[in-house]
C-alpha cells in the first residue's frame, strides 16, 4: 500500500482518479481498524486528505453554512454555530482520543448505519458536494446512503463540502442515542429531530433515525403528524406509534430487533421534547 | 513503492525529531520501535483502550490509529516528556503516586496524558468532567475511583500553587507600596 499526503483538493482528486481502488483517508480511526483486522481490501493507494486547508473548518455562506469534511468530530461537537442535534451527535462518537482524530466527512463516507452524525445530517437535509477529476455534483444526505457502509460515491470521488441551509439553522433540534454504556459506546439506535416553531406551533418537522434500517431513515409519516400541532400539551404517542411502523430494524451483535423498536420510541420522545423545549 | 520510507520531522517532547519511516506505519510503532519511547503502550491496538494515548498538539489521540504521516510538522508529547529534565514528577504524576492510582501501571501513561490535557483546558474539573476526559482510557485494575481522585488532587495542588503565587504577589505589592509611602515621607 502506498500512502500519499495531499495538500490540495486538486492533488487529492488527481491521486484518487489516477489509480483503481485507491481511497481517501482522513482521521483514519475506522480505516486503520478495518485494515488492522483484515476486514477490508487493502487499497493500493491511500490519499490522506485530513490536512487539506480547503476541507477544514466551518464557514457561513450566502444561504447557510458549509462544513469542511476534514473538520474533526471534536470541533463539530463544540461549535455553537451548528444545529444542536449535529453537535450532540458528534459528542456521542467514540472517546476524546477518537474525536480528536475522526472527521465528520469520515463518519459520513464510512456510512455505518450507526454513525452518529448521519441521522442529524439527514434530519437537517444536508447536501453533500462530491468532486472528482471530471467535475462536481451535489447529493442530498437522504440519497447519499444506499446501504450499510455503501454510498453513492463513485471511484475517484471525494466529499468536499457538507452544506446546511439557513432554514435548518433557524429551527431547534436535538439528538439522542443509546449504547451499552456511556463512554465509547456504538449506537444501538440514534434519533435526530428538527422543528421549526412559530408561536408555540410546529410549522415544520424533520425526524431521522439511525441503526434501525440499512441506511439512516427519514420518518416522513411521523413528521407529518407533528406539523400544525401545538407544543404545549403535545401528545407524542401517535407520533411514536407512526415512527415504530416506519422503521425496519434487524437483530445483530449490538441489539435485537424488538429492543431497537422499543427504544426508538423512547429516544424519539426525549429528542422531540428537547427540540420542542418542553 | 512498497517499502518506501520518507523523512518525518516533528517536535517530540520538546525536541525537533527527524526520522525515516514508512508513512503508513503506526505512530505507536514509530515512537516505540524507531525512537525507543516505550512508555507509550499498546493495549488493544484498535483505538478502544487508550493505553497508547499521546498528545498531538496538546490533544489526546490514540497512537495505534495514527498514521506516521500525520506526525509531520506536529508537536507530540509522550509520557517520557512529562517529568522535568531533572526527573522531577509533574503534579499529575505526583497525585497518581499519592492516591495509589496505579496498580499494574499499563494504563497509567495514557491516563496521565489524558488528565494533563484536561487540566490544561479546565483547571477546575468536576467529577463528570474528569470521567468524560478519561472515558477513552481503560483501567482493568483500580476501578477508576483512585484515578479520578488523583486528577482532582492534581487540580487542587495546581490551584493551591496558583493561590500561593497570588498571595506572594500580593505581599510583594504591599511591600512595594510600603516602600513607596516610606520614600514619600522621607522626601517630604
Amino acid at each position: 500500500m502506498e500512502y500519499r499526503v495531499a495538500t490540495t483538493v486538486e492533488e487529492a482528486l488527481e491521486a484518487l482518479g489516477g489509480r483503481d481502488g485507491s481511497r481517501p483517508v482522513a482521521g483514519g480511526t475506522d480505516l486503520a481498524v478495518v485494515l488492522a483486522d483484515g476486514l477490508g481490501a487493502v487499497p493500493p493507494l491511500l490519499v490522506d486528505v485530513a490536512g487539506i486547508p480547503a476541507l477544514q473548518g466551518v464557514r457561513r455562506t450566502a444561504d447557510g453554512i458549509a462544513i469542511g469534511p476534514a473538520t474533526t468530530i471534536a470541533e463539530i461537537a463544540t461549535r455553537s454555530d451548528l444545529p444542536a442535534c449535529l453537535c450532540q451527535g458528534a459528542r456521542a462518537i467514540g472517546s476524546p482520543q477518537i474525536r480528536n482524530l475522526a472527521t465528520i466527512g469520515g463518519n459520513v463516507c464510512n456510512a455505518s448505519p450507526c454513525g452518529d452524525t448521519l441521522s442529524p445530517l439527514v434530519a437537517l437535509e444536508a447536501a453533500f458536494v462530491l468532486a472528482s477529476r471530471s467535475g462536481t455534483r451535489t447529493v442530498p444526505a437522504e440519497l447519499f446512503f444506499v446501504g450499510p457502509k455503501k454510498t453513492v460515491l463513485g471511484p475517484g470521488e471525494l466529499l468536499v463540502e457538507i452544506r446546511i441551509a439557513s432554514a435548518r439553522l433557524a429551527g431547534r433540534s436535538a439528538f439522542r442515542m443509546i449504547g451499552k454504556r456511556n463512554g465509547q459506546a456504538i449506537s444501538q439506535v440514534n434519533a435526530a429531530v428538527w422543528l421549526a416553531l412559530e408561536g408555540g406551533v410546529i410549522r415544520e418537522a424533520r425526524v431521522a433515525v439511525g441503526s434501525v434500517a440499512p441506511v439512516p431513515l427519514r420518518l416522513k409519516g411521523a413528521e407529518a403528524l407533528l406539523v400544525g400541532k401545538t407544543v404545549r400539551g403535545l401528545d407524542v404517542e401517535p407520533v411514536l406509534a407512526r415512527a415504530a411502523a416506519e422503521i425496519a430494524p434487524i437483530s445483530d451483535v449490538r441489539a435485537s430487533l424488538e429492543y431497537r423498536r422499543l427504544v426508538t420510541g423512547s429516544l424519539l420522545r426525549d429528542a422531540l421534547l428537547e427540540a420542542a423545549g418542553i | 513503492m512498497k517499502d518506501e520510507t520518507m523523512r518525518i520531522e516533528f517536535t517530540c517532547n520538546g525536541k525537533l525529531t527527524s526520522v525515516e519511516a514508512r508513512l503508513d506505519m503506526r505512530a505507536l510503532d514509530l515512537l516505540r520501535d524507531l525512537l525507543g519511547l516505550t512508555g507509550t503502550k499498546e493495549g488493544c491496538g484498535r483505538g478502544e483502550c487508550g493505553a497508547c494515548t499521546i498528545l498531538l498538539d496538546d490533544e489526546p489521540v490514540n497512537a495505534c490509529l495514527l498514521y506516521a504521516a500525520k506526525l509531520q510538522g506536529r508537536r507530540v508529547q509522550t509520557i517520557e516528556g512529562v517529568a522535568g529534565a531533572d526527573g522531577s514528577l509533574d503534579a499529575v504524576q505526583e497525585a497518581f503516586l499519592e492516591e495509589g492510582a496505579v496498580q499494574c501501571g499499563y494504563c497509567t501513561p495514557g491516563m496521565v496524558l489524558s488528565a494533563r490535557a484536561l487540566l490544561r483546558k479546565n483547571p477546575k474539573p468536576d467529577v463528570p468532567a474528569i470521567e468524560e476526559a478519561l472515558s477513552g482510557n481503560f483501567c482493568r485494575c483500580t476501578g477508576y475511583g483512585k484515578i479520578v481522585r488523583a486528577v482532582q488532587s492534581a487540580a487542587g495542588a495546581a490551584q493551591r500553587a496558583e493561590g500561593a503565587v497570588q498571595r506572594a504577589e500580593g505581599a510583594v505589592q504591599r511591600a512595594e507600596g510600603a516602600v513607596q509611602r516610606a520614600a514619600g515621607k522621607a522626601s517630604s
